[in-house]
């Protein structure tokens, strides 16, 4: 039944307040710039992987999700730091390129050079210019904690004050642990900027009700025995990880067989881990995918995308790993393409004064497959952190939860 | 014909057909032997990156199943120019310039969606020119929310 303008702005009926969320979270620039610092500054992220600066002054270049430009580096020493990509000096851009190696970060703009711990070791016509009012140790770069783990990445925290990675994560990657005690290598970058919200790409991930969108799955996936059995597992943090199946490929058109498989992993095995606010490990048959959401705005979202491999591939592993990849999380792959259109598609109904009001979280199936816990699990903890709650995040007076989060 | 004017033609027939999403006439240009592949560089993590490969069954797969997936509509016209062609024994080497536009559905606005660089290899041996290989080599690696249908 069609509703009028009252039952549309009404919230959902019979759903506790814990079940749906009021569109305005994905749509207002003062929530928007509130969660940069709520929720993203003093959260752990991942910038890079180990691969990606393998050796000694090897840098790697990540915007920060704050908006704040860094440099992951790994020194003579091979401990990997991370700086503020910007020079102290006039604030230019110290390094231009996405990646490099470099044993001095020289700023082209008045050569001022930094070495790989943050120390400035050159100000061009220094005593000419400061005398004795300033010299290179006053000049050094702002850094920024950085830990490795998790599989060989690169986290890094804005806030000098935060906890340990592995208390921040806890036990929520315990389910993938097994599979990540090999090094491991990054085969694929790229990144898709889509006008959405960086939490509906976070929903996405949290959540397989949608896998109707997806042919693939369905066929593969949502047909086959062992599917409607996979559970959500919930942990602090916001984190959560959605447990395994077996996933038949032989039954896509044209797929084949993942032969080259993941060591420990049931072939055709296939788990995921959210990461609050906005990280997934996704590792599928052959492949562990990475997605980063680093918002740009409400309504704009820049997501990364690294596929990996294990370190000692041959030649021929690679390439199967890279195929099966492609195949679905490519560029021009089945699924990637499905997911990030109907992301679009909810940016353009959510954008602001589309008169879009709520989203329902509601479906309840004992945490399995198509259960949004994830997704209340999330909103949870959002809500915990911002001091809005989701369900009423312009706090205009809604009642309190019915019942706890699930 | 000229041998260069039916070398470029097969290359502009391949872009019109793949614009008219009339995957049967684009394999129709291509040799059995067919190979398709999408690569780029990576200046982030400093790696060759392989897209897409596929053989011609594979190609004929993906067609057939494209119209079971979800993908946006939107019409992307291919404008390739001819820059070089190499003739060697009974193939040529060519290598043109791709710009690929996106026209939205709605309203119609048109945007630049990918440039690339595509290297054919072309049989001349069988009287009709083939496509024995393809590879779309890409200048553009952000695609928004990308595509279900090749270059």
């Amino acid at each position: 039944m069609a509703k009028t303008a009252a039952e549309w702005n009404a919230p959902p009926p019979k759903f506790p307040v814990t079940h749906y969320v009021d569109s305005r979270i994905y749509t207002e620039q003062e929530i928007f710039e509130e969660e940069r610092e709520k929720l993203f500054r003093p959260s752990w992220i991942i910038a890079c992987h180990e691969s990606e600066v393998a050796n000694a002054f090897d840098y790697r270049l990540f915007t920060h999700p704050t908006g704040v430009p860094l440099i992951v580096v790994r020194g003579e020493d091979m401990k990997v730091r991370c700086f503020y990509n910007i020079c102290p000096h006039r604030g230019n851009t110290i390094l231009y390129d996405p990646a490099g190696n470099a044993k001095r970060m020289t700023c082209i703009f008045h050569a001022w050079s930094f070495d790989t711990q943050g120390n400035c070791v050159e100000i061009s016509r220094a005593e000419q210019g400061y005398q004795d009012r300033f010299c290179t140790k006053d000049a050094g770069l702002r850094e920024v904690k950085v830990e490795m783990g998790f599989g060989g990445f690169a986290w890094v925290n804005l806030d000098d004050a935060c906890g340990s990675l592995a208390d921040y994560i806890g036990p929520a990657m315990d389910v993938l642990q097994p599979y990540m005690q090999e090094p491991m290598e990054v085969f694929h970058f790229n990144r898709a900027i889509v006008d959405t919200n960086y939490k509906l790409w976070h929903d996405t991930n949290s959540e397989f009700y949608h896998d109707f969108v997806h042919y693939f799955n369905r066929i593969t996936g949502m047909m086959q025995p062992g599917y409607f059995e996979r559970k959500y597992t919930a942990f602090p943090n916001g984190h959560a990880s959605v447990g395994s199946m077996s996933i038949q490929y032989d039954k896509y058109a044209g797929s084949k067989e993942r032969a080259v498989g993941w060591p420990g992993l049931t072939p055709g095995g296939w788990y995921m881990v959210d990461l609050f606010p906005g990280m997934t490990y996704n590792l599928r048959t052959s492949v562990l995918r990475i997605d980063t959401a680093i918002p740009l705005g409400p309504n704009k979202v820049a997501i990364e995308f690294r596929g990996l491999g294990l370190k000692r591939d041959t030649p021929e592993q690679r390439a199967e790993r890279v195929f099966d990849h492609n195949t679905i999380w490519g560029p021009f792959g089945r699924n990637l393409h499905e997911d990030l259109l109907a992301v679009h598609g909810q940016g353009r109904a959510m954008r602001e004064n589309t008169d879009s009001r709520w989203v329902i979280h509601g479906r309840e199936e004992n945490s399995t497959i198509h259960d949004e816990v994830g997704m209340r699990h999330f909103y949870a903890e959002w809500s915990r952190r911002m001091g809005r709650p989701s369900y009423d995040p312009m706090r205009e007076g809604r009642p309190e939860p019915a019942r706890a989060a699930a | 014909m000229e041998q260069r004017q039916q070398i470029e033609e097969l290359v502009y027939r391949s872009c019109l057909a793949l614009d008219d999403r009339d995957f049967k006439a684009f394999l129709e240009l291509c040799d059995p032997g067919f190979r398709y592949k999408v690569t780029a560089y990576s200046p982030e993590i400093r790696k060759e990156l392989v897209w897409l490969d596929h053989d011609r069954k594979g190609m004929e797969t993906l067609f057939t199943n494209l119209p079971r997936h979800n993908s946006d509509h939107a019409p992307l016209t291919r404008h390739a120019t001819v820059y070089t062609v190499k003739v060697d024994g009974g193939q040529a080497e060519v290598v043109s310039a791709l710009q690929v536009f996106r026209t939205a559905l709605d309203g119609g606005a048109t945007e630049l969606f990918a440039v690339a660089r595509l290297v054919d290899t072309i049989k001349l041996d069988g009287g009709t020119p083939k496509l024995a290989a393809r590879l779309v080599r890409m200048g553009t690696r952000q695609l928004g929310f990308g595509s279900h249908i090749p270059f």
